[in-house]
């Protein structure tokens, strides 16, 4: 190769290279900080006020049956709740392998499968669990009288667990003779579950909110060749409420619960289960004038030792959607939105102050007016509904020093313009 | 009462903010670094010759000289490093400061279309420093970053005149036109406490002037080169509302050429333009600085490669950067080597120079860049 042409295609190759990566532009002068680059925004500004307008303990569920969990607890005198499942459509007839159908005339290995959150399992004693009868024409939503039917002219059968049979799916088997009666009767089966045993026992049953429905399988023939039939669940009542009867398809009966919280005091799960709602007057300089980076609720815990003091709570701060056309805080309650994916961990027991962040709050009632987005969160318990545990927190009806606060931190805004 | 008085405290520190001016470097002061104007060919040449050059958007006379409808861009990636007391950085900006298209009409005239960087004042900085953030207890690490991108750019229409290679003459109207894109954040680390935020604004520049050239070759080995800008008033606006108001500096410069040695160009230059004008276009009282603009340089034919004659060029310059520090002149002093060659019997050219400035003012903070800028002429 010649000199004299290798040196131009070298020249050229070379620039068109460098010319080629230094298209990556990397325009970052941080290592000149601060002496070229001197703070720009101001210090953040730290700010505590009385902004709580109302601040008010309401019920965290829509109604009877919309928990996701059933809570079976046998805990002594301190707590004790039961659970209903309810088969109102029991098949009349079965298929026998090459055959057509026929009525059923006898019934075997009659049993109910649930799905158990092992998680949530307490005790370590067996558990007994009974099933009653508790089928009646009483008021639906009269827990009152379902706990009355609890007795021994109805019961079904028991069923004895070792804390080690007690795994995700659990085979609860009944009585082949009552479901028969049942189905040649043409009635409904409303069975009622009660834990007992020598010690405390408390587990979390999945409910049909919850997406594992329990489901009953029994054979109408001795024959292992014909598939078992399947009944799932189903609520013929109340009439013409539709969606209250898919609630009470399955759901929790509180016969005996923790002692509930003062009116003066804010509550956030518990059986029945509550939320706190809680409704701020924030200056609307502070929102539209200045970016807050930082929103803390003060909260002063009070210590509630009534069951499993030192278990942890897992409470979630949901904005209020709720416009204000919706005055009842519990109805706005049930309104709400996510605004942080973490969780606060507390235990009943404790006390002291708690802060509860609330700054992805005010990053949404910034862009929106008061009037379609209330300045309101609720505190709820992540497991609301599904377990006892209760935490307590001062309200504005206490003395100064431990009224819930808020604090906020922002910064000013910073005229973006000429240098 | 006393959310009354938290609210006045807030209201308070929020008339009292501060401007964005972190930009990071010495020559990004201001509204930025004036880059544009010179072909690479006048840039390897120390910018001498650069009012004799038609690629260069200096004088317009100049255009009268093309010989032949050009379209030329250029790119000039800068690779500079800026040394503080605090740390150092290096940084790499892709600049495009110049594309130009020339159009002889008939016997005397010359028409020319060009976009040339005016000010550009693309940076991004970003500043730690520690926060309380709620109790007086809770500290976090706040980093500032400040991002500005965009540059104003000189749009000229020029027109020149010339019978004979002795005498030329050119007139240009200019539109300064450009935007400021900027963004300023505030982040944190942790998202589940703290919300980081960012502010984004758009500041759009628009102004005119106008430019006279004059060219003149007493002879075949001297010639002289007089040109100058009239600035008019520049805005400046944030969405529709004006938030500063200008005049573009005034320019006026005087070259001198020397062909006296075969196949050798000696040329010189020295230019003064009026920054301090623009003082009024900054809201935290950056101080702008008049400032002479002087370079020399030499153009000689090379060797021949491929039945092609190189170009080489040398020379250097010095100048005042517009925009000071703390009060202090920013100024500017570069050597640059550069070569040209021409493509495809001479329907193109290229051209490359290299330029290592170094800037200073007065302090212990010292910046150096190199420039590479590449320049490609097409004769269609």
């Amino acid at each position: 190769m010649k000199l004299s042409s290798f040196m131009p295609r070298m020249f050229a190759t070379a620039a068109l290279l460098v010319s080629i990566l230094s298209c990556s532009e990397n325009l970052d002068s941080s290592g000149t900080c601060p002496v070229l680059c001197p703070q720009i925004g101001g210090d953040v500004q730290n700010i505590t006020i009385d902004a709580v307008v109302i601040d008010t303990t309401v019920p965290a569920l829509s109604g009877l049956g919309t928990e996701p969990g059933l809570l079976l607890a046998f805990r002594g005198d301190t707590l004790d709740t039961r659970v209903v499942v309810r088969f109102d459509s029991l098949p009349a007839t079965f298929v026998p392998v090459g055959d057509t159908a026929r009525p059923i005339t006898s019934v075997d290995s009659a049993y109910v499968r649930f799905t158990l959150d092992t998680l949530s399992i307490k005790g370590t004693d067996p558990v007994t669990i009974e099933a009653y009868d508790v089928d009646t024409t009483a008021n639906d939503t009269s827990t009152a009288a379902v706990l009355a039917l609890f007795r021994p002219d109805r019961f079904i059968s028991s069923q004895t667990f070792a804390r080690t049979q007690l795994t995700d799916t659990l085979k609860y088997f009944i009585s082949n003779a009552t479901v028969l009666a049942k189905i040649q009767g043409n009635a409904r089966l409303r069975i009622g579950l009660r834990a007992t045993g020598p010690g405390s026992s408390q587990m979390r049953i999945i409910s049909t909110e919850g997406g594992f429905a329990p489901v009953m399988f029994f054979r109408a023939t001795p024959d292992t060749t014909t598939k078992p039939l399947t009944v799932t669940l189903l609520s013929k009542t109340p009439v013409g409420e539709s969606i209250l009867a898919i609630n009470l398809e399955d759901y929790t009966v509180i016969a005996k619960g923790p002692p509930p919280a003062p009116p003066s005091v804010l509550a956030v799960g518990g059986l029945p289960a509550h939320r706190v709602y809680i409704l701020f007057n924030i200056p609307s300089s502070i929102i539209d004038s200045s970016t807050v980076v930082r929103a803390t609720l003060l909260l002063n815990q009070l210590p509630n030792n009534a069951i499993d003091p030192t278990d942890t709570v897992f409470v979630l701060p949901q904005v209020v959607l709720a416009g204000k056309a919706v005055t009842d805080p519990a109805k706005a309650a049930q309104i709400i939105g996510s605004i942080s994916v973490d969780t606060l961990k507390l235990k009943p027991g404790s006390s002291g102050t708690t802060n509860v962040e609330l700054a992805r709050a005010f990053t949404l009632w910034h862009t929106q007016q008061p009037d379609s987005l209330p300045r309101a969160i609720v505190l709820k318990s992540v497991v609301e509904g599904n377990s006892p545990l209760e935490l307590r927190f001062s309200s504005t009806e206490d003395v100064v020093a431990l009224r819930p606060r808020l604090r906020i931190s922002y910064t000013k805004t910073v005229p973006l313009g000429l240098p | 009462m006393r959310n009354l008085y938290f609210v006045a405290a807030a209201l308070v520190t929020i008339s009292f903010a501060s401007r964005s001016e972190a930009q990071g470097a010495l020559s990004l002061q201001g509204l930025g670094y004036p880059a544009g104007g010179f072909s690479a060919r006048a840039e390897g040449a120390g910018g001498g010759i650069a009012d004799f050059d038609a690629l260069s958007s200096v004088s317009p006379a100049s255009l009268a000289g093309v010989g032949s409808a050009a379209l030329y861009l250029q790119y000039s990636p800068e690779f500079r490093r800026v040394t503080t007391s605090s740390g150092s950085a290096n940084t790499t900006t892709a600049r495009f400061p110049l594309i130009e298209g020339v159009l002889p009409m008939g016997q005397s005239w010359t028409l020319g279309l060009s976009s040339s960087t005016f000010l550009d004042r693309s940076s991004v900085t970003n500043l730690e420093r520690r926060q309380n953030v709620g109790a007086p207890t809770d500290t976090a690490t706040l980093t500032e970053r400040n991002k500005v991108l965009g540059a104003i750019d000189d749009l000229r229409l020029a027109l020149a005149w010339s019978t004979s290679p002795a005498f030329r003459i050119g007139v240009g109207a200019h539109v300064f036109a450009g935007s400021n894109r900027i963004t300023f954040s505030q982040l944190f680390p942790d998202s589940a406490e703290f919300i980081s935020t960012a502010q984004t604004g758009r500041i759009s520049y628009a102004g005119f002037a106008g430019s006279l050239g004059v060219e003149w070759h007493p002879s075949r080995v001297i010639g002289f080169a007089l040109s100058g800008r009239k600035g008019g008033d520049l805005r400046a606006q944030s969405g529709d509302t004006a938030i500063g108001r200008g005049r573009l500096p005034d320019h006026y410069s005087g070259s001198v050429t020397f062909d006296g040695i075969p196949g050798v160009t000696v040329s010189a230059r020295t230019a003064h333009d009026s920054w301090s004008s623009l003082s009024s276009l900054s809201s935290s009282g950056i101080q702008a600085f008049d400032g002479w603009d002087t370079g020399a340089g030499v153009e000689a034919s090379g060797p021949r490669i491929l039945q092609r004659i190189i170009t080489v060029r040398a020379g250097a310059r010095f100048r005042t950067l517009p925009f000071g520090l703390n009060g202090q002149k920013v100024s500017e002093k570069s050597f640059a080597a550069g070569f040209g060659a021409p493509l495809t019997r001479d329907r193109a050219s290229f051209d490359v120079a290299i330029q290592r400035a170094s800037r200073t003012a007065g302090s212990d903070i010292k910046e150096r860049g190199f420039i590479l800028s590449v320049g490609l002429r097409v004769s269609p």
